[in-house]
């Protein structure tokens, strides 16, 4: 795991072409990065940051959760999550993309929620990333009453039986809570998981707004 | 011993692994079907049965055909896997049948 805006575009370019020759994979974490997207007169917003990485080299990216206790504003983490991971992506003023973006071949990047999460996010989680994210589970692992393999069952259970009624074609948001108590009627872990967890809310507005007066 | 996706809930039964047979080629995957006896988790590569489907089988027919691979192997484990012809490889895989 490598932070790259701590150490450097420069340390992270080497560290890139390094894990790339070693068959090693680079999971990329972006602590600072606040300072740098904050400020809407002279600041670098993350979706640029993300760009960078892409083409930078990386196989994981930390980007905003929506949920959870790190904020993300929900229409530019989409928008960031894209960058990432299509070949093109068209432009979206309200996610942030103020232009076509084709990115041909260039190696994809996994975007990892993180931060915060626990079971009850976990319908929102699998609406917003889908396939191919990383959900890093930490607090939300460790904190299940039974211990650490117990809440690393109650998240398997919970992402399973949402990435399953999602091919089934049920509504995530709408059915979520009904999703995880079906669920949670096959696994005592996941049960308590859901009991343990129910009143931890983080319910605060994003600073991190697209910036789309000024920028058009 | 849990293995791939969905080894953590219920086995399916087989209106579920319909819906997912279903999903699969609405994605546009292609469906093909694995086994293997005993398999330890190292093993990553599990015996083909024939070929994967050629265009857009219907949830039935792969269906019929899990259940003549495990006509013809009663010990073994079944995966269904789904290939992404785009991305060329392997993107989804579940196991539809485990022995006893």
């Amino acid at each position: 795991m490598h932070d790259y805006l701590t150490a450097g575009f420069a340390m992270h370019q080497s560290l890139s072409h390094w894990c790339r020759d070693k068959g090693m994979l680079l999971h990329v974490h972006r602590a600072m990065h606040a300072v740098m997207d904050r400020q809407k007169n002279h600041g670098i917003h993350f979706r640029v940051l993300a760009k960078w990485l892409r083409m930078a080299g990386g196989d994981h990216l930390h980007v905003g959760t929506v949920v959870g206790k790190l904020e993300g504003d929900r229409a530019s983490t989409l928008g960031v999550i894209d960058l990432l991971r299509l070949d093109n992506v068209p432009a979206d003023a309200s996610r942030g993309l103020y232009f076509d973006q084709p990115w041909a071949s260039l190696p994809a990047v996994m975007p990892v929620a993180s931060g915060g999460i626990h079971v009850h996010h976990m319908p929102d989680l699998v609406e917003i990333f889908g396939d191919d994210s990383v959900l890093q589970f930490g607090g939300g692992t460790l904190g299940h009453p039974w211990g650490n393999a117990a809440g690393a069952t109650a998240n398997r259970v919970a992402l399973e039986a949402c990435v399953k009624a999602r091919n089934e074609g049920r509504a995530l948001i709408e059915e979520g809570p009904r999703i995880l108590r079906e669920a949670a009627a096959n696994s005592p872990a996941l049960a308590v998981a859901m009991e343990t967890w129910k009143d931890v809310r983080f319910e605060h507005a994003t600073v991190d707004t697209l910036d789309v007066t000024h920028a058009l | 011993m849990p293995s791939e996706t969905f080894s953590y809930l219920p086995p399916l039964t087989d209106a579920e692994v319909r819906s997912q047979i279903a999903h699969l080629t609405r994605e546009g995957l292609i469906p093909g079907i694995e086994f293997a006896v005993d398999p330890a988790p190292s093993d990553h590569y599990w015996s083909l049965w024939k070929l994967p489907f050629v265009g857009r089988p219907s949830p039935d027919a792969v269906l019929a055909e899990i259940d003549q691979c495990a006509a013809a192997n009663p010990t073994a484990e079944i995966k269904l896997v789904g290939y992404d012809s785009v991305r060329q490889g392997q993107v989804v895989a579940f196991v539809v049948r485990r022995p006893g």
